[in-house]
């Protein structure tokens, strides 16, 4: 088996989600997603729809760059949308933008995020965080949402936000459906553990752990009690040396993917 | 008529207490000469309205100038929370009033269109629209869905920075992403203030009538202002300084080193050209426009 480090199978696990086909949008400082769709649209999915932050259709930086919502990374772009009256009408629409690679500071065992506030008082927070920005949005608007997560912990993994800054599985069972809402999570894909969400219970579920992590050191370093697959749980599939070597050579020479990851 | 102004006479036309739209990604495109004559003016107890605030969000607070905050995000990616806005709102200096980007689009196009208000689909399931006065949901009476109401809002400035324009207010980019600080900010508020690279010809601006992006029957003051972005990118002209917002990044966890900061960089440079010399001169201009 090759060497590979936390952030190659991160990659290559988000990669592997990602259809010929399929239209996807990253967000801000997310390296790990856009090395993923670089990597799918080089491998697997030539035809992967990737809007580069939002906003750069189809572009071809020549790596993964300093920013993932800046120039260079939407270098060679077929369109640039213009955010208000091009990008949020066509993702609106559910016709269009099915996949949102985002992460969040808080996530919890339904699949709620928070990056809004910590603490128990929104206009009295303990920490301010960022904001909410497009996932507000998205997670009320039946996207595909693939989370990613480079440091599994019981504090960004907790049983309930403290804020409810976008819509997962809300309480859990049917509550997005009653509510109208459509597809929601799909996936946490984290430094140590695959994640999704039982279909009844809408509850947290592993689905593999990295080899190497053990299914307890992933439930210990879960807030609240996982759900297990049927059987046992299997080992996360490592990248391949060719992944490991799109990745290194071309995709991400530049580390960040690691530095994201906190690879030395 | 001619709308062309100094810095010191466009930022006069924004009042202590105004609502000031203000252009701003993370690292892009921000109007950062007029950030620095907002904070020169002393002006006092202004809201901010972003898409996604960065620098000048941070550097309005740390001077004191904000009491509120509307808007998506405050972030300066990569190079991490802006910490002097986040202690603002920790300590109670500033309210925030958090809005997901279909909701805040749908109060500045509500605003703009002179309708009281419009819907969006985005925020339902969240905790966003119970802290939030400017929200409320309601049954369409077509279809019987649940949707999210968003108030109008009305800035009373925008402010903006771009690549060209005409002494008429006139504003032209060059190709670019065009975030709805440009998109929508200026057709919602009742005054817009436009600083660009470049002060052209209308005749210019002719060749290309489709790189017109804000008429100037729209604007009330435009500014001539060399790399009135920096720090931020004005793509494609120049990118982000990178060593900029880490000497910010790393002071501005202090009071103290925050305020020698803005002395040195905000206050003391008296004009554009001082700045550009205090932030490392030509041969850095030079570096951040090669990115």
């Amino acid at each position: 088996m090759s060497e590979y480090t936390v952030d190659e199978i991160m990659c290559a696990t988000l990669a592997a989600r990602f259809r010929d086909g399929d239209e996807v949008c990253n967000g801000m400082a997310s390296f790990i997603p856009v090395a993923a769709i670089m990597l799918a649209r080089r491998t697997h999915a030539p035809g992967l729809v990737w809007l580069a932050g939002a906003a750069g259709l189809d572009p071809r930086p020549d790596r993964v760059p300093a920013s993932t919502l800046e120039a260079p990374l939407w270098r060679d772009s077929v369109m640039y949308l213009e955010q208000f009256s091009d990008f949020w009408h066509y993702a609106q629409n559910g016709r269009n933008l099915g996949i949102f690679c985002v992460g969040a500071a808080q996530l919890d065992m339904y699949g709620n995020a928070n990056n809004s506030v910590i603490g128990s008082d929104y206009h009295a927070p303990k920490v301010r965080l960022p904001g909410t920005a497009g996932l507000g949005d998205m997670g009320s608007l039946g996207k595909r949402l693939f989370y990613w997560n480079t440091n599994h912990n019981p504090r960004s993994l907790v049983e309930r936000v403290d804020f409810r800054s976008a819509a997962g599985y809300l309480d859990g069972g049917d509550e997005r459906e009653r509510l109208g809402l459509g597809p929601g999570p799909e996936v946490v894909v984290t430094n140590l553990a695959v994640l999704d969400f039982e279909p009844e219970s809408k509850r947290m579920r592993l689905v593999s752990v990295h080899p190497g992590a053990t299914v307890e050191q992933v439930q210990e370093a879960t807030g609240f009690e996982l759900l297990l697959p049927d059987g046992d749980v299997p080992e996360t599939t490592p990248p391949t040396d060719e992944q490991v070597r799109l990745l290194r050579e071309e995709i991400d020479p530049d580390g960040l993917c690691k530095r994201e990851a906190g690879v030395k | 008529m001619s709308k062309v102004k100094t810095l010191e006479e466009a930022v006069g036309l924004v009042s202590d207490g105004d609502v000031v739209a203000l252009q701003n990604m993370a690292t892009q495109a921000a109007p950062m000469a007029l950030v620095r004559e907002l904070i020169r003016q002393e002006k006092r107890d202004l809201g901010l309205v972003c898409l996604v605030g960065g620098m000048a969000v941070d550097w309005l607070a740390a001077a004191g100038a904000i009491d509120r905050f509307i808007g998506a995000a405050v972030s300066m990616e990569t190079f991490g929370l802006c910490q002097q806005y986040r202690k603002a709102v920790e300590e109670g200096r500033v309210r925030v009033e958090e809005l997901s980007e279909t909701a805040l689009n749908a109060r500045l196009a509500a605003g703009a269109r002179n309708l009281p208000s419009l819907p969006t689909r985005g925020l339902l399931g969240t905790d966003l629209i119970d802290v939030n006065e400017n929200l409320k949901t309601f049954e369409d009476p077509f279809t019987g869905e649940t949707l999210v109401a968003c108030r109008a809002l009305v800035p009373d400035v925008a402010l903006v920075h771009a690549h060209r324009a005409d002494e008429h207010g006139n504003v032209q980019i060059e190709p670019t992403i065009v975030w709805p600080d440009l998109g929508i900010f200026p057709k919602a508020a009742r005054k817009t203030i436009v600083t660009v690279e470049e002060i052209v010809d209308s005749e210019v601006l002719r060749r290309n009538p489709d790189r017109t992006v804000l008429p100037g029957f729209r604007v009330d003051a435009v500014v001539e202002v060399p790399y009135g972005a920096h720090p931020t990118s004005l793509h494609p002209r120049y990118g982000y300084d990178a060593r900029f917002h880490l000497a910010w990044t790393k002071v501005s966890r202090d009071d103290d080193a925050t305020k020698e900061f803005l002395d040195a960089y905000v206050r003391a440079p008296a004009t554009q050209a001082d700045y550009l010399a205090a932030v490392g001169g030509s041969e850095r201009l030079i570096e951040i426009t090669r990115t």
